[in-house]
């Protein structure tokens, strides 16, 4: 088993412009198993995977995503953010097994 | 020994047979990739939609759905959604729905956006158990849903 579950990382633009609409890129270590396959003692693997997702930007709550373990191994999801202010956007990954997972990146403008 | 002649109208009308085969086959490969009679969807995909949306008319447009025709990793098919839906105050796009008639879970998943995000678009990447379609529904915060659908071939079982 890999250790690196729950690593999460988010890629923003190099460059943002003031109200422009940006892209976000987020990005979760985790295995998103769906509880149907079987190790090769023939047990059944039990089902982990990241069911909710939630999005604020400077505090404000602006997405949520309901998963199941049909979204890929290390779910990736790129979404579009109207860059407002200058604040800190932050995804928080949550696991049916309790797992809680945060990263935050920076929204800051460049020099115009 | 045989007539030369018959066995060269023989072979005509293996090659005239051969090619009408291929041709009817490729209009039934034609007509399942790009929607037609698999477009429709079951009894259970139906129900999990009403479940979702009530009786509610899903009408399709506003969106665009990029999948590849034939996925070479079922464990990983890319989605690349859009829409030309508004996103403003009074009027946005409240969530996009990921339905997978023939997943586990039909109901694949839900991403609900606030206009503070300034466009409806998605980029993800799901698993497929077998060749589906992939339905993707918006809905809109004044209620109206929006669905655009695309047939994607897999080789193997991505459900793991």
């Amino acid at each position: 088993m890999r250790d690196d579950t729950g690593e999460g990382k988010i890629l923003l633009p190099a460059a943002i412009k003031r109200n422009a609409v940006i892209n976000v890129r987020a990005l979760l270590s985790h295995p998103m198993l769906t509880g149907l396959s079987r190790d090769q003692a023939g047990i059944p693997i039990p089902a982990y995977f990241v069911n909710d997702v939630m999005v604020t930007y400077g505090g404000e709550q602006v997405a949520h995503f309901e998963w199941t373990s049909g979204i890929s191994r290390d779910p990736f999801v790129g979404f579009s953010l109207l860059a407002s202010k200058e604040a800190p956007l932050t995804v928080t990954w949550k696991d049916n097994k309790g797992g809680i997972y945060t990263q935050s990146a920076d929204v800051k403008f460049s020099a115009a | 020994m045989r007539d030369p002649l018959s066995r060269r109208s023989f072979l005509a009308s293996l090659a005239l047979a051969a090619s009408a085969l291929a041709a009817s086959a490729r209009a039934a490969s034609a007509s399942s990739l790009f929607g037609g009679p698999d477009d429709e969807p079951g009894e259970d995909v139906k129900k999990v939609l009403r479940a979702k949306f009530g009786d509610r008319p899903i009408r399709s447009g506003h969106l665009s759905l990029d999948v590849p025709d034939v996925a070479p990793d079922s464990r990983e098919v890319p989605l690349l959604i859009e829409s030309d839906l508004p996103m403003t105050a009074d009027d946005y796009v409240k969530g996009i729905h990921i339905v997978v008639d023939h997943n586990p879970d039909i109901y694949l998943a839900g991403f609900d956006f606030t206009p503070a995000i300034g466009a409806a678009t998605l980029d993800t990447r799901i698993k497929m158990r077998r060749s589906s379609p992939i339905r993707i529904i918006a809905e809109t915060s004044k209620g109206a849903l929006w669905t655009t659908s695309h047939f994607v071939y897999t080789t193997l079982n991505g459900c793991v």
